[in-house]
């Protein structure tokens, strides 16, 4: 650890005042008038930008929307990309190649991934169709079909994300002395009991970060519902995101913009306190 | 040592690079005042004429696009009038959200902005442009078609006078119905085909071109697939209206009969197979031209698009009628109007300028050169009367002036527009016609209730 003298105290605060500075006119500022939007109409105090929002049959269906889709997306893509994560930490030769394979997704900008996947996910020309119809299966609505609509944006913000996540969670699996793997095979160990009683416990910081980092990108989640659905068909892609979105930018109603996106981050910081209370290092005894 | 230098030497690059990107900025800066000097002396020669000396700027969509037309119906005007006029354009995209931005926050900067007719009731509503009724004449206002006149009123006032309007026909792919050995009757504006008439030729078609569903063919599709602009003219077509007169009253509008009718005839096309569901407004245009959809209903726009991309086996007939509802036909109407931003420092010659652009000498160069349907009642009567008008013209211009429907008028408009958008994408995608109708009453009613 470095000391430094009183009369260079203050040099690490000079250093970090650039960063800070963004992150509280981009970050911290953005929030503060967020809340006061939403709670200040016409210079007075209200609650009633909630209460009008809380008897909007399309605010509850979003909020079901953003419940449904990150219940699922989330723990999904966590153990895809730890799957990943464990087939790339192989000591095999070009394992290079696949995590180069793996993370190419993520180099794709996210819009750019939306048009695609919605012309391969098209009922009428789309490639997948044209695949099902090889093995006689029928030709599926896909992104306009209110049932299978949510579950193709997961799958492409799955196929996107879980090369990311795998790149974090391989770092810490790299971080594991290869020692304490070689004990537990000595200790007749087998694979299962390794990665769950050994691997997972070792790599908590790394996977408290991993699931942290991943439910706020999803609770976030926005570009698929604008680029291909429209929070269609029938708001069964209806998030809060995009609602808030429609609310400040088609309907210029930036208070009920500002609530749903102050719920977001209620929303956000519960689920975030949650894992880090289940995630968090036992004190030792 | 070496990588200190290498350091010194692209910090000094860049250097270089700021100061000479800051240079020519200055350079152009002093072009353009020794350009204002120059104009400045020659208007200051010319003060006999009406508005000699002064300046306003125009700013409108168009980027990349109207220059070339507007730019010489600019330079005429300012030699009829001594006055200078600023253009600044810019993509579809970012216009309306700049001049969301900037008239929200009272700027001055614009002496007349292009006005999107739809928004025409919400930018007066929310005080942003001004009323023109003392520069326009009763008279004046007489040469606009009824429905020109009418979008651009609000609450009794005359703010926005007309650039153009628009219209749309039929138009059909003639290789694909010879194929199927299928021929389209003669039509004419007063002896429309019945949209159960075209369905059955589309579904004839179909059974031979694209028997097993396979290539992709489309029987009828509309280009710009679920808008508001182009599918409200379906229960239009049955009597229905968009909205109540007083702008907020959509309980019995949108969910009336007429509209039940109309959406539930429009969503059979998809469920019987005869239009395809993954079309969108971005590529239907594009689709039509690669020849894999037999009937498209589109702008006039659509000649000038076929002949570019050299596709010839296209013909056109007027827009369908419902059958029982022959004289009840409903068209899409509307286009750009003008506004003069209530902040302009100049509105006498703002107005002068849109007079000149709306029922002058410019908006007669400008429909000449761009070739839209014209918003005049003389510019109608023009097309009408003309030996050398296309005849899609000429139908255009008779449906702009007799069948055209304006959008809703509302100050909700935006509001309006993305409720009825995605209610017509549920329908299209088989979701209950009656149900999807009265949410859409439900969702309206709640937004369009805060702006009473």
């Amino acid at each position: 650890m470095i000391h430094l003298s009183n009369k260079r105290k203050w040099i690490p605060y000079l250093l970090i005042i650039p960063s800070f500075s963004l992150i509280c006119i981009f970050k911290l500022y953005p929030i503060f008038t967020t809340l006061v939007e939403s709670f200040i109409v016409d210079s007075q105090f209200t609650f009633s930008v909630f209460s009008e929002l809380f008897k909007d049959d399309a605010f509850w269906n979003s909020l079901g929307v953003t419940l449904k889709l990150n219940v699922v997306m989330i723990p999904l893509q966590i153990i895809i990309s730890f799957g990943m994560a464990l087939l790339v930490n192989s000591a095999v030769k070009v394992i290079g190649v696949f995590r180069t394979i793996f993370y190419l997704p993520v180099t794709i900008s996210l819009t750019v991934a939306c048009l695609l996947w919605n012309m391969m996910l098209n009922p009428n020309s789309g490639v997948i169709n044209s695949l099902l119809g090889i093995f006689n299966i029928p030709m599926q609505g896909f992104f306009t079909d209110k049932n299978q609509a949510l579950w193709c944006i997961i799958i492409v913000a799955t196929w996107k994300g879980v090369g990311y996540w795998m790149m974090f969670l391989l770092a810490g699996l790299k971080n594991i002395d290869a020692e304490i793997y070689e004990s537990a095979k000595i200790d007749g160990a087998g694979w299962l009991k390794t990665t769950f009683q050994i691997t997972l416990p070792l790599i908590k910081k790394v996977l408290l970060f991993v699931f942290i980092a991943n439910t706020t990108s999803n609770l976030l989640l926005f570009i698929p519902m604008q680029v291909i659905t429209g929070g269609g068909p029938q708001g069964s892609t209806n998030v809060l995101m995009y609602e808030a979105y429609k609310s400040a930018f088609k309907y210029g109603d930036r208070a009920r913009s500002s609530a749903i996106v102050t719920i977001l981050l209620i929303l956000i910081v519960a689920a975030c306190a949650v894992q880090a209370l289940m995630l968090r290092e036992k004190e030792k005894s | 040592m070496k990588k200190k230098m290498l350091a010194l030497m692209l910090a000094g690059t860049m250097m270089v690079a700021l100061i000479a990107g800051c240079g020519s900025k200055s350079d152009a800066d002093n072009d353009t005042a020794s350009e204002t000097e120059k104009g400045q002396e020659n208007q200051a020669s010319d003060s006999d004429k009406p508005f000699a000396g002064q300046s306003i700027t125009f700013t409108d969509t168009g980027a990349g696009d109207w220059e070339e037309y507007i730019k010489p119906i600019i330079a005429k005007f300012e030699e009829e009038t001594g006055a200078t006029v600023t253009m600044e354009l810019y993509a579809h995209t970012d216009y309306l959200e700049m001049l969301d931005v900037k008239l929200g926050a009272g700027s001055s900067d614009y002496d007349v902005i292009g006005v999107d007719v739809p928004l025409v009731a919400s930018y007066a509503s929310k005080d942003f442009i001004t009323p023109v009724d003392e520069y326009f004449s009763d008279d004046e206002k007489a040469i606009f078609t009824e429905s020109a006149l009418t979008a651009g009123s609000w609450d009794g006032e005359f703010y926005s006078p007309a650039m153009n309007s628009s219209s749309q026909l039929l138009w059909y792919n003639t290789a694909l119905l010879k194929e199927a050995g299928v021929e389209v009757p003669e039509s004419d504006t007063e002896n429309r085909l019945t949209w159960e008439q075209v369905e059955g030729i589309a579904k004839e078609a179909l059974a031979v071109v694209d028997a097993d569903g396979n290539k992709g063919i489309s029987g009828i599709a509309f280009e710009q697939v679920s808008r508001t602009y182009q599918m409200n003219m379906l229960p239009n077509s049955m009597g229905g209206a968009n909205i109540g007169d007083d702008g907020f009253t959509v309980d019995g509008i949108i969910n009336s009969e007429e509209w039940i009718n109309a959406c539930t005839w429009y969503q059979n096309l998809y469920s019987n197979g005869i239009s395809l569901k993954g079309l969108t407004a971005d590529d239907t245009g594009d689709i039509f031209k690669a020849g894999k959809i037999v009937f498209m209903v589109a702008g006039t726009w659509t000649a000038e698009a076929l002949e570019k991309e050299g596709m010839s086996d296209y013909d056109y007939a007027p827009v369908p009628a419902f059958e029982g509802y022959e004289d009840k036909v409903g068209t899409p109407t509307g286009s750009w109007h003008f506004g003069i931003p209530k902040n302009s420092e100049n509105k006498e010659l703002a107005a002068e300028f849109i007079k000149y652009m709306s029922i002058g000498e410019g908006n007669t160069l400008w429909l000449e050169t761009h070739g839209d349907v014209p918003s005049t009642t003389t510019g109608v009567e023009n097309i009408l009367k003309s030996d050398t008008a296309e005849k899609y013209m000429k139908i255009a211009a008779y449906e702009a002036a007799n069948t055209a429907v304006p959008r809703a008028l509302t100050p909700g408009y935006n509001e309006y527009d993305s409720v009825i958008e995605s209610t017509w994408d549920d329908i299209k995608n088989g979701a209950d016609v009656k149900e999807s109708l009265d949410g859409a009453v439900k969702q309206l009613e709640s937004l369009l209730s805060k702006l009473k």
